[in-house]
């Protein structure tokens, strides 16, 4: 029987805007254990880790580490008890190199020592490791699965008796994934403790040896590893619910043989000077849906920012409404009809200091000298109607609603923006199951019903499946296919996200 | 025990005022200190504070700043920070003493109407050279990406320098001995309604007479005063230029991602902006400064750095700008009462002015965050 | 008089000119490394270039007068680091603010000394302390790129200029980091701040708040991407156009107010030159100079 390294007692944090995150939740975890924390967008499972991390302060609670209580204001401190948070976004500073980035945590090296010193000893840890890292390696060329790898090899370094993943390994190939897999439980088997956050049911019960399930803040309930079967974890994960979702196929659209998204031989430079697109070619029909699956980081960004005009294309042309639209900034594209949804609601989706009217506001209503409120608040009333927005009215300020609240401002007034095209890129992050049912059938209906183009990328293969009536897959930049999802083999199109 | 600062789940009904209140406070203390420190009487210093609230003199410098912080207003909405103000109005100036000297002298046997022509033209071109010196800075920042502060401050010297050379120049003052300077602005345009109150020999009664006679004597600023703040309101409120600058301050990527040309949103708002401080300007040279000295970074009152403040004091709220004009404006007279080296007041309103710049700088976060202790 | 001597006697009369700009330059671009905006520079110049004379006077040697500048602009540095860091206020706002309080508390502090002594010579720093002046500042200035670059310290300053957030998760103690930064770089600058009233121009007026040196010494850091070594022929540039403006006007028969519009659109060249090339890219500012840190709590 394991001992109980660490034990949260009783942990509440609400967010601004009344958001509950977490309420009492009490849970432990134990000497040499895998812990896996389920639960749907908003459950609070990243939430209480970042709170055992130092970057989240508690409302109430307390934390113990071997019956004693600890207060834990920063990452520093976290470190020094022995906790490491490896989180889906790789913490490393772009413009140091690598032994500087693991340099800063390493507490036996003094402020003066050289980095060529601390550069020899992490290529010599590494080793040790089986693990191959170039310390001289300036961070931002090496790619996502090698960052994560890095990651992992602090942890090490900083002697970690708790490995914390945030969904660290959800976006990684599944090669490499399996590898984390194995390298965890071994680490578990030594006496150490981790606990991963993951929203893939399968996975959790692959790895874990107990399963802890949030639902709303609350702990629903916890789980031996071997007993556990998925229909039961589903159960508690959504609760009543469960019954609306559906990942069933939504009716298939009839799609008109009009081209109005198409690209031919698109290449795009990423941030870093890397090709991210490599010679796309895609054509979207009037009410066609064409889903991308892919993992996160094969080109996905950068093909959607080039659609819409926010980023450049290097070769290539594209075509909106059979009219080349290549360079021509994103007030040609918009001046279309054309609706985005971006990857990153908060910057270009959004903008949360102002409200609901003034987003709307600036978006149908750019191109006129003065603005009419009256036709504006009228739009904004249908559209939290329709979409259920939790928001006081339409003067309200973004930043005062929840995150799921805020996804559903940004789809909404994109979705009824749209005329002949929509690109949509994860249109249902952070999104709760019912809304996020309820936003892909929006969408389809669209299609359906006034012929608009839709190019959906999502990184939920569930998703591209349920609303898509042509499937692509991205892969470093390529795209593979097209697939009819009803004939088209799942293991076929999961494979080719991986190789 | 620690402290730790997190946002507000709910915002304080009051917490605005009593920011601006603490920050005043904390602010006046931290000047107290300072002038003990160097022998000055921490009591009379207060007083004497106190006292700039009320007198009279408070109102020329209210009006001013209050047009001054409309423009200002412009460009900070859009998160871009114009400390040029002093720049854009003595640039502003320039073409007002051209015309008003040079151009259309007036003489005897001028017309009447003259003086309306004349006024209406310096304004004008008073507007489009503040307009002008605003948009170089935008369009530095709008297509070249270099940041607005260090280049609108560098145009403040260079407009200072530029204006030395006018005056040493063709403006020098052709009935002036001693001073070198332009001649003084003809009675005609000066923007004055010159009233005489009799004195009735009764403190309060006088008091509130002098104030009627001040506001008289700036009659025209009043009413520039309320047509720049009518006119900011209706920028923000009901045109879409308002509101992308509005955007441009709060989120500029999602600007981009409607479709709207940020760089020229830029330049719009800083051009705007340098637009209202030349019709200010304007104002203040005919109805006050009447004639520019040599060398003139030495003889400005400050008017462009005073604006700055007064913006930010405001939350960059329009209605709270005539509030927060008057508490500079206070401030600023509070220095001159306060004068300790017989500089004419320069040292104590630059240690006014800072002291309550920095408190309200740091307190500022009260309005959105709270602290709480932990045990 | 031969080209030997003539550059011998440039740099012997440059050197304290040199030495001003380059500390003051130099001590705001490590203070801004670290992610923390210095808008105060003028201020802190004036300041400190007050205090120095102020404590001159009234100590009798120079010396005393450039340590007391330094170790006031020092605590001041950490204070302004310490405020910028713990609370999430404007970096601009604040340093704007210094900037108005370093002229006031420059002018009460220097003007009780001009009114009992009149001429500061005497108080001042003699030719021959010119040029180790000069070799001092150098070497301070070899010094911080050595740390910067080379080691984990260094590494720790810039990871708070570049992501301060990144930084943190990574086991940096931002605030000490930056109090460190801060108050090192606010004390280079204090120094240097010393050396303009005690070394070169031996001379001081209320008035002189007006004339922007900081802000040229701060585009001066900003087109040498804030690093020390390239700072050097950059601060002797800006400094030769300052020193040399009164003999370039005797020289071209030109208005005293032409040679000082010359730094300045100097200045606002420089920065255009470096925004439009391929040198702001290579000699980019940190990625988090000026954001408040502040560690948003969000549930998207």
């Amino acid at each position: 029987m394991s001992d109980e390294y660490i034990v949260l007692k009783e942990i509440s944090k609400k967010f601004a805007g009344g958001v509950v995150a977490l309420d009492k939740v009490t849970i432990s975890i134990r000497t040499g254990e895998v812990l896996a924390l389920l639960g749907e967008n908003g459950a609070g499972k990243s939430t209480l880790v970042k709170i055992l991390y130092g970057l989240y302060s508690a409302d109430e609670g307390s934390i113990y580490i071997n019956g004693r209580r600890v207060d834990i204001s920063n990452p520093s401190e976290a470190i020094r008890h022995g906790i490491v948070m490896v989180s889906q976004h790789p913490q490393l500073i772009d413009a140091l190199s690598v032994a500087e980035n693991l340099a800063l945590g390493l507490r036996t090296f003094s402020v003066l020592t050289s980095i060529k010193r601390i550069s020899n000893f992490i290529l010599e840890k590494s080793r040790e490791f089986g693990v191959r890292v170039d310390p001289w390696e300036k961070a931002w060329r090496l790619t996502y699965t090698q960052k994560q790898l890095v990651e992992m090899l602090r942890a090490m370094l900083l002697n970690a008796r708790v490995i914390l993943l945030d969904e660290a390994l959800t976006y990684l190939p599944l090669e490499e994934k399996k590898k984390f897999y194995k390298f965890i439980k071994e680490f578990a088997e030594k006496g150490g403790s981790a606990v991963i956050i993951t929203h893939k049911i399968p996975e959790a019960l692959h790895v874990a040896d107990r399963i802890a399930i949030l639902r709303r803040g609350k702990l629903v309930g916890i789980i031996e590893g071997g007993r556990a079967r998925i229909e039961d974890v589903r159960k508690m994960m959504f609760g009543e619910s469960a019954v609306e979702i559906t990942y069933e196929r939504l009716p298939a659209s009839q799609p008109r043989e009009r081209s109005v998204i198409e690209t031919q031989d698109l290449w795009v430079t990423g941030d870093f000077g890397e090709d991210a697109v490599r010679g796309v070619n895609l054509r979207v029909r009037e009410g066609e849906v064409v889903g991308i699956a892919g993992i996160v980081g094969n080109g996905q960004r950068e093909l959607t920012q080039a659609l819409i005009g926010l980023r450049k294309v290097s070769r290539g042309r594209i075509f909106i409404g059979e009219i080349d639209v290549t360079n021509r900034g994103v007030h040609v594209v918009r001046e279309m009809g054309v609706g985005y949804i971006p990857d990153s609601p908060l910057a270009f989706g959004i903008s949360i200091d102002n409200s609901m009217a003034e987003n709307i506001a600036a978006l149908y209503q750019r191109k006129s000298m003065l603005i009419d409120w009256s036709k504006i608040r009228e739009m904004a009333s249908s559209l939290i109607e329709a979409y259920k927005i939790m928001i006081p009215d339409a003067n309200s300020l973004i930043k005062v609603l929840s995150g799921g609240n805020i996804m559903k401002a940004v789809v909404s007034k994109e979705i009824n923006y749209c005329k002949i095209a929509l690109i949509a890129h994860n249109p249902t992050r952070a999104l709760d199951e019912v809304s996020a049912a309820m936003v892909r059938k929006s969408i389809k209906e669209r299609a359906i019903n006034d012929g608009v183009a839709v190019l959906m990328v999502s990184e939920d293969l569930d998703e591209i499946y349920q609303v898509s009536d042509s499937i692509y897959v991205m892969n470093s930049g390529k795209l593979y296919g097209p697939f009819p999802p009803d004939e088209a083999e799942r293991s076929k199109v999961e494979h080719l996200m991986v190789i | 025990m620690r402290f730790i600062v997190v946002r507000r789940t709910r915002s304080h009904p009051y917490i605005r005022p009593l920011v601006i209140v603490l920050s005043l406070l904390t602010g006046m203390m931290l000047v107290a200190i300072l002038l003990t420190l160097i022998g000055a009487h921490p009591l009379a210093t207060i007083v004497a504070i106190a006292y700039s609230f009320i007198t009279p003199q408070v109102v020329k410098d209210m009006v001013l700043l209050t047009m001054l912080g409309c423009a200002l207003l412009i460009s900070f909405k859009g998160a871009l920070w114009n400390v040029g103000a002093e720049g854009q109005l003595y640039t502003a100036i320039i073409p007002i003493v051209w015309i008003t000297l040079y151009v259309a002298p007036w003489s005897a046997s001028s017309p009447p109407y003259q003086s309306i022509l004349v006024t209406l033209a310096s304004i004008t071109a008073a507007a489009i050279f503040g307009a002008m010196w605003g948009a170089i800075a935008g369009v530095l920042r709008a297509y070249v990406g270099i940041d607005e502060v260090p280049v609108t401050l560098i145009m403040n010297y260079i407009a200072y320098y530029l204006v030395n050379l006018l005056i040493l120049g063709p403006f020098r003052g052709r009935y002036v001995y001693g001073y070198i300077r332009t001649d003084d602005l003809p009675d005609a345009y000066k923007l004055n309604i010159n009233v005489v109150m009799q004195r009735t020999g009764n403190a309060f009664i006088d008091g509130f007479l002098e104030f009627i006679r001040v506001i008289v004597y700036y009659a025209y600023w009043v009413l520039a005063a309320i047509l720049v703040a009518l006119l900011t309101w209706i920028v923000f409120n009901h045109t879409s230029i308002g509101l992308k600058i509005k955007i441009l301050g709060s989120n500029p990527e999602f600007l981009k991602a409607v479709g709207v040309d940020v760089r020229r949103t830029i330049v719009m708002a800083l051009t705007l902006s340098g637009l209202l401080v030349g019709i200010a300007s304007a104002t203040y040279y005919l109805g006050d400064l009447t004639r520019l000295t040599y060398p003139i970074q030495a003889q400005t009152a400050g008017y462009g750095y005073l604006a700055i403040l007064v913006a930010w004091l405001s939350m960059l709220e329009l209605q709270l700008i005539p509030i927060s004009a008057y508490i500079v404006s206070s401030l600023r007279n509070a220095g001159r009462n306060m004068q300790i080296f017989g500089l004419g007041g320069l040292e104590s309103t630059l240690i006014l002015l800072g002291s309550i710049l920095l408190t309200y700088s740091t307190l500022r976060f009260l309005t959105e965050y709270e602290v709480r202790v932990v045990k | 008089m031969s080209l030997e001597h003539y550059i011998v006697n440039s740099i012997i009369e440059l050197a304290p000119v040199f030495a001003t700009f380059y500390l003051v330059a130099l001590g705001h671009s490590l203070f801004e490394k670290a992610g923390l905006l210095d808008l105060a520079i003028d201020g802190v110049f004036f300041m400190s270039s007050s205090i120095a004379v102020g404590v001159a006077v009234a100590s009798g040697s120079p010396v005393i007068g450039t340590i007391v500048a330094a170790i006031s602009a020092m605590l001041l540095g950490a204070a302004l680091a310490f405020l910028m860091t713990s609370l999430p206020i404007s970096h601009g706002a604040i340093g704007l603010s210094m900037m108005f309080l370093g002229y006031g508390i420059g002018i009460i502090v220097g003007y009780p000394a001009r009114l009992e002594v009149g001429s500061i010579a005497m108080y001042a720093y003699g030719e021959s302390e010119a040029m180790a002046i000069m070799a001092v500042s150098i070497a301070i200035g070899v010094f911080v790129h050595i740390i910067l670059k080379y080691t984990k310290l260094g590494a720790a300053i810039r990871a708070c200029g570049e992501n301060p957030h990144a930084a943190a998760s990574l086991g940096v103690n931002v605030l000490l980091i930056r109090l460190i930064a801060g108050a090192a770089g606010f004390a280079i600058m204090g120094a240097g701040s010393s050396f303009f009233t005690l070394a070169w121009q031996k001379f001081w007026d209320p008035k002189s708040y007006t004339l922007g040196y900081g802000w040229l010494a701060f585009t001066a850091a900003l087109t040498s991407g804030r690093h020390p070594i390239v700072l050097m022929p950059i601060s002797l540039v800006f400094g030769g156009l300052i020193f040399y403006r009164v003999k370039i006007g005797v020289m071209y028969g030109v208005e005293k107010d032409v040679a000082n519009l010359v730094p300045f659109i100097a200045a606002l060249a420089a920065m255009l030159i470096f925004y439009s090339t391929k040198l702001k890219k290579a000699l980019a500012p940190p990625a988090s100079l000026g954001k408040i840190y502040y560690r948003e709590e969000r549930t998207i």
